[in-house]
């Protein structure tokens, strides 16, 4: 890990637009473990690029002072890809919540891992459609029992994490939003890490699950040292109790354009390459 | 094995401790200060002013500290590197138990509890220090957070409970019981 040269704090990456987010929302403290760790990387805020979806996690593009992209429901990691690939120079920071990447956006997220671009996916993971008013999202446990779906969804919920190194994420990890200086760190990590790297983040909504203010008590340190089996990885994550938070898993391939731009010779070939 | 919370308050010099007690009045000053933002997005203006008055006594405590810190070197480090007994310093007030109709009672419990995890964070580093100057200052800081108790609590008695309902919403956001 890079040595900390702090030139902006973090309160510099924030811009003058106030969140509208519910108090008490775990998505604040994601947006200080985020401001933290750019002022952590002393990243110039002309040089970072944060992209998201549509839900109230993807606001945060419009609370940092850095370049932002507010796109549409589920597209964020495309959209990402795309900045990414056209600027890399730029740190790409995807962001949104579990309906956008998780359903709506669930088989971008496949790709995105496959593709291995060199960016950083954080997903604000609060098991609920928090901005249309509480329906289960992919996460929600089957027994959820709430108005808008009685007695539960019923189904078994997606497990990212595991469908991330299935799908060839190179960084997996998981933090709580109310560990601010520890999922500060897991970003600064996730960024430095070359490739795609996906944390998500346990954060609580204190208007539709306020059952989640637990998480504050559930959560723990993995009791591992992250691994660079993917196998491995999803075994620990698939038999874990959804609160182990850290750095899960450490790839080793080769990101995306490190492996193919040396050999592109016309934007056919480009087109070729990155075609699903 | 993956870390977060780091309680290992053996602390060892002054500076260590000087910087230490920066954060936790800068950070403290900072969460008010956001506290006090999410309550004026919400309508809630008494308790904004409150966490307001608050996040600038933090930031009073902060520029007292950089004062008596003068002339020595404070080392600032990575966000995680800090030794504090919880994942945040002891002053940040718990988001967790914000809630938007809160009322200033609510507001002055949560500095409450704050004020005295501060002092118990301090106690104990005067307790597991081997140095008798850091053991001299994490006594003073403690004896000032006690201070910082006495007065929220003088100030919570013009603030009693609300009445049970203060929660109550006639038009709530929730569609879940």
């Amino acid at each position: 890990m890079s040595e900390p040269a702090c030139k902006l704090k973090a309160s510099d990456y924030k811009s003058a637009n106030k969140p509208v987010w519910c108090p008490g929302c775990g998505d604040f403290h994601v947006l200080l473990s985020i401001s933290k760790a750019l002022a952590h990387l002393a990243l110039p805020v002309e040089k970072v690029a944060v992209v998201s979806g549509i839900g109230c996690s993807s606001r945060i593009p419009a609370y940092l002072n850095s370049y932002g992209f507010h796109g549409v429901h589920g597209r964020a990691l495309p959209l990402a890809t795309g900045v990414k690939v056209a600027r890399p120079d730029l740190t790409v920071i995807c962001a949104g919540g579990d309906g956008d990447g998780f359903s709506i956006g669930g088989n971008h997220l496949l790709h995105a891992c496959r593709r291995n671009v060199d960016m950083t996916y954080i997903v604000m993971d609060n098991e609920v459609y928090g901005m249309t008013k509480g329906q289960p999202s992919p996460t929600t446990d089957p027994d959820w029992d709430s108005k808008l779906a009685p007695g539960g969804p019923g189904i078994s919920p997606f497990y990212p994490l595991v469908i991330a190194l299935a799908s060839g994420a190179n960084f997996v990890a998981r933090g709580f939003s109310g560990d601010v200086n520890g999922t500060t760190r897991l970003i600064v990590e996730a960024i430095e890490h070359p490739g795609f790297s996906f944390v998500q983040i346990l954060s609580p909504c204190v208007t539709f699950r306020p059952d989640q203010k637990e998480w504050k008590n559930q959560v723990h340190p993995a009791p591992v040292t992250p691994t660079a089996d993917a196998a491995q990885a999803a075994r620990r994550v698939m038999t874990d109790d959804g609160f182990n938070i850290g750095v899960l898993y450490k790839g080793a391939r080769a990101p995306y354009r490190q492996a193919v731009a040396s050999e592109r010779r016309n934007d056919t070939d480009f087109a070729k390459e990155f075609c699903v | 094995m993956n870390g977060t919370a780091n309680s290992n308050n053996a602390f060892l010099s002054v500076e260590d401790l000087l910087q230490h007690a920066l954060v936790i009045e800068l950070e403290a000053e900072q969460s008010y200060k956001e506290l006090a933002e999410q309550m004026h997005s919400c309508g809630n203006h008494d308790v904004a002013a409150l966490f307001e008055k608050m996040s600038a006594l933090e930031g009073r405590h902060a520029r007292k500290i950089r004062e008596n810190a003068a002339g020595l070197e404070l080392e600032e480090r990575a966000p995680w590197e800090y030794r504090w007994d919880g994942f945040e310093p002891p002053e940040n007030a718990e988001l967790n138990e914000i809630h938007y109709l809160m009322k200033p009672h609510h507001a002055l419990q949560l500095a409450l509890a704050a004020e005295q995890r501060a002092e118990l964070f301090f106690t104990r580093v005067a307790n597991q220090t081997s140095s008798d100057d850091v053991r001299r200052l994490a006594a003073e800081f403690a004896a000032d957070e006690k201070q910082h108790v006495v007065w929220i609590r003088e100030w919570l008695e013009h603030y009693p409970p609300p009445a049970m309902d203060w929660d109550e919403d006639l038009d709530p956001p929730a569609a879940v019981d």
